[in-house]
């Protein structure tokens, strides 16, 4: 690994302090993808979190930039006083170097071409044809690096009659079918839960196929394309909804804090105008709260001992449940709740999981000294793994902190080249 | 490009999957890993089986629709681990298994004689994935997890909703389960890698509520660094961006719009006929946006009330406006573009005589794409056969344990 290198090419120091759950030394431990180099020219997440993952178990990344504007997700989010990254960007471009390169000039695409020449695996997420256009389509790319593994998101896929419009997370939980479900019945449907969440979704999907598609070249020396559309991404996770409409011409409609499975299954409000969420997917878990709740009749075959019963009982399932919950604080329901057992959590603000032992315990907020910046704290490394865990060992990094090191050392370009090409602004 | 069509050419072919789990969470991790090529086992309790064979809606084959599709090419064997020779059953096929999937409350293999320890004597190249609601460690760790408690507990529940409304499920209550199945997923694939470089196996560890909490960018770090609470924000609010969210139509439908750049915003204005909205004088940056949040929101509500979604749509289209309709699922049927990716497959279940209609494999790949090669298999389906082609049991053998209920 080379990113002491990239350190001591921009002047800056090492990290002194790494995520919680790294007890292992990155210069000594080889991890999963160790050994891989993987060039990320997307931008914002959708995609790029794919590099992400795959650079905290142990790949090289190359964050390739436009040499003036760098990826916008450097200006998304929170501004901090590093005035080329915002707080989002900081935590997501973890662990990859920024090599500054323009695509629209031609001698920026044959470097380009260079670097995917010494690389495994590619990530784009362009409108489609945009590459193409650029004269880096898959014919070019593929000539130049036979077993390259080319992810390319975008928010319709590569083909089909919308693939050229533009998309964004926000758009693909629209026209994948999720938004539709988020809100109450009948009113306004609400962004569910937060606004990148098809972003993530899309980039596991891609590093799936990237690993996929490295064993596949593995034994048999080619690459290929992995093609998403983050609208698919999203539409993958509805469960039945599809067999059921295409079946019983069923369709599903928002159904506020609650389930079209199981009762109760929800968020309620408690004394201190708190939330929790309950989730009694099984008769077992309803007879627990009908314990805690102190009134284990309602758990009999005679009430609502019967999910189906629960369920044509809604309403008033709802309401003996609210009412209890609404007589005592957030704490009071959970002690009761977890001491028989009752699948429950708090609804947690960021402020309660800041304060919470569990989150802690397991090392979910990674803390890392940012020069400049002081302590920035992010999401540790998810999966997590027991022998090879996956590390943070710098955040997103200054525009262009190792065009030079890639230019110099992987490329071979002399200091003159190098400084020819800056002052063309091709990097 | 010639693409691999038998599933010996798959990435994942000659891998062997045991899923013992339950519902969807580290089921979908085999799942994809089934898609992909592996084999994959499904060890179900001889009574009744997996609880998912009971989730949603019903068909007359008894299992519902989520199991038809979500357990999609496994094998059911049915094997009792509750007995003691049930757990020397399963041993056995851990001996033949590369990957295994369990999801029990923390401690519940262990009890039986199966925990991580004794498994990797057995097969040291072993990769587990062990999926619980709060993970193997930490003070949580006993609870009992769903994905609804996820959402809560991850954080993502608490942002879903109207400002100060009640706080509503984000779409669907199965999402952290199929997120938590792509995290183990990665994290399987991840180990398979490892393991081809050293012969060694390892479990990865994985937390409905991480998986959740993994997803929501910069919310942590907001928090830490200026005390920042993320609150609900109903449909047409995000804090770094305007216009962004729902906006309903003229004919009752609704529309998805985000401006996430300034460049955006001037095709919006564009496909609104008001180009000057985009001028620096008004509203060109994102900051002025942001601060006249209401005003730029009454004109986008403003326009698209005066249109049905299908003109609001198409004029965003023409201009390059970022905007989508929010489908039900109805829309998604008569899609062109579900058509023409082949995002909904219609499989023929045998035992069922019916055509179900299921989402198709994603990821998607140019050489070796991956298949569904059939639904959800009954319960015990490939019992008989799994035991006397993969453990070489005879017949009599497989007699005596249907007899004693161990299979």
């Amino acid at each position: 690994m080379s990113d002491e290198n990239a350190q001591t090419a921009t002047g800056m120091p090492e990290n002194s302090e790494r995520a919680p759950s790294q007890e292992h030394d990155p210069q000594t431990t080889k991890l999963p993808m160790s050994g891989i180099r993987v060039i990320d020219v997307g931008t914002f997440l959708a995609g790029p979190y794919a590099a992400s993952v795959l650079g905290e178990f142990g790949a090289e990344i190359l964050k390739v930039e436009h040499p003036l504007a760098g990826d916008p997700m450097r200006r998304f989010g929170t501004a901090t006083k590093r005035h080329d990254a915002t707080l989002a960007w900081l935590s997501e471009a973890r662990n990859k170097k920024s090599v500054l390169i323009d695509l629209r000039q031609q001698e920026g695409v044959q470097l380009f071409l260079r670097l995917v020449e010494k690389s495994d695996v590619l990530i784009e997420n362009f409108r489609p044809g945009t590459m193409e256009e650029w004269g880096i389509g898959w014919k070019e790319l593929s000539e130049v690096n036979p077993g390259l593994v080319f992810l390319r998101v975008s928010g319709y896929g590569q083909t089909g009659p919308y693939r050229h419009r533009s998309g964004f997370a926000h758009i693909a939980h629209a026209f994948g079918g999720l938004s539709y479900l988020a809100g109450f019945p009948g009113e306004t449907p609400v962004v569910p839960g937060t606004a990148p969440l098809g972003d993530y979704l899309s980039s596991l999907y891609g590093a799936i196929g990237i690993m996929l598609a490295l064993r596949h070249r593995e034994k048999t020396g080619r690459g290929q394309i992995v093609d998403i559309g983050i609208y698919e991404a999203v539409f993958r996770h509805l469960d039945e909804i599809a067999a059921s409409y295409g079946l019983f011409g069923k369709i599903r409609e928002r159904e506020g804090a609650g389930s079209f499975v199981a009762v109760p299954h929800g968020h309620f409000r408690t004394r201190d105008d708190k939330w929790i969420a309950i989730a009694c997917t099984t008769d077992k878990m309803f007879e627990r709260l009908s314990e805690a709740m102190e009134r284990p009749e309602l758990a009999s075959s005679r009430l609502y001992g019967e999910q189906r019963k629960r369920l044509a009982a809604r309403d008033e399932v709802n309401r003996i449940v609210i009412e209890w919950v609404g007589s005592l604080s957030r704490d009071e329901v959970l002690n009761r709740c977890l001491e028989k057992e009752v699948p429950i959590g708090k609804v947690n603000s960021i402020a309660d999981i800041f304060e919470d032992e569990h989150f802690q315990a397991r090392g979910n907020l990674a803390r890392l000294e940012e020069p400049g910046l002081g302590e920035v704290v992010v999401p540790g490394v998810t999966p997590r793994l027991s022998l090879t865990p996956g590390q943070i060992n710098n955040l997103g990094p200054p525009m262009g902190n190792a065009t030079y090191e890639v230019m110099r050392e992987l490329l071979g370009l002399s200091a003159e080249e190098i400084k020819q090409l800056r002052q063309r602004k091709i990097i | 490009m010639t693409t691999a069509t038998s599933q010996a050419e798959l990435p994942l072919a000659g891998i062997r999957v045991i899923d013992v789990a339950t519902v969807i969470a580290a089921p979908y991790c085999a799942t994809i890993l089934g898609e992909f090529g592996a084999d994959v086992l499904k060890v179900e309790h001889p009574m009744g089986g997996d609880v998912c064979r009971k989730f949603g809606t019903p068909t007359h084959r008894g299992d519902t629709l989520a199991w038809l599709g979500e357990a999609r090419n496994k094998k059911s064997v049915t094997i009792d681990l509750h007995r003691p020779d049930g757990v020397e059953l399963f041993k056995q096929l851990i001996e033949k298994a590369d990957v295994l999937c369990e999801n029990f409350r923390t401690g519940t293999l262990e009890k039986w004689g199966l925990g991580w320890e004794v498994l990797q004597r057995i097969n040291p190249g072993l990769i587990m994935l062990r999926v619980t609601g709060y993970g193997q460690t930490g003070p949580y760790r006993d609870r009992p997890g769903f994905a609804r408690i996820a959402h809560a507990v991850g954080g993502i529940a608490y942002l879903s909703g109207m400002p100060k409304g009640t706080p509503v499920t984000p779409g669907s209550t199965t999402l952290g389960d199929y997120l938590t199945g792509l995290y183990g997923c990665v994290g399987v694939l991840m180990a398979l890698r490892y393991r081809e470089q050293t012969g060694l196996g390892q479990y990865v560890d994985a937390a409905l509520y991480e998986s959740v909490f993994r997803c929501t960018d910069e919310l942590a770090s907001a928090f830490a660094m200026f005390g920042t609470v993320r609150e609900r924000h109903g449909p047409t609010h995000n804090d770094f961006a305007c216009p962004y969210g729902h906006f309903p139509t003229k004919d009752g439908k609704w529309v998805a719009l985000a401006c996430a750049t300034d460049k955006l915003f001037a095709r919006l204005a564009e496909a609104m006929g008001r180009p000057e909205l985009a001028s620096s004088g008004l509203y060109g940056e994102q900051k002025t946006r942001l601060e006249n949040r209401s005003d730029v929101n009454e004109i986008v509500r403003d326009w698209c009330g005066s249109l049905t979604r299908e003109e609001v749509l198409k004029r965003c289209y023409a201009t390059g406006a970022p905007a989508g309709p929010l489908n039900n699922i109805a829309d998604i049927y008569g899609d062109r573009q579900f058509h023409a990716r082949r995002n909904l497959v219609a499989i023929d279940d045998e035992d069922l005589g019916e055509t179900i209609v299921v989402p198709s494999v994603i990821p998607r790949l140019s050489e070796t794409p991956g298949q569904i090669r059939h639904l959800g298999p009954k319960l015990g389906q490939h019992t008989e056969e799994v035991l006397s082609e993969l453990l070489g049991m005879s017949q009599e053998e497989i007699g005596e344990l249907k007899k004693k209920r161990v299979i």
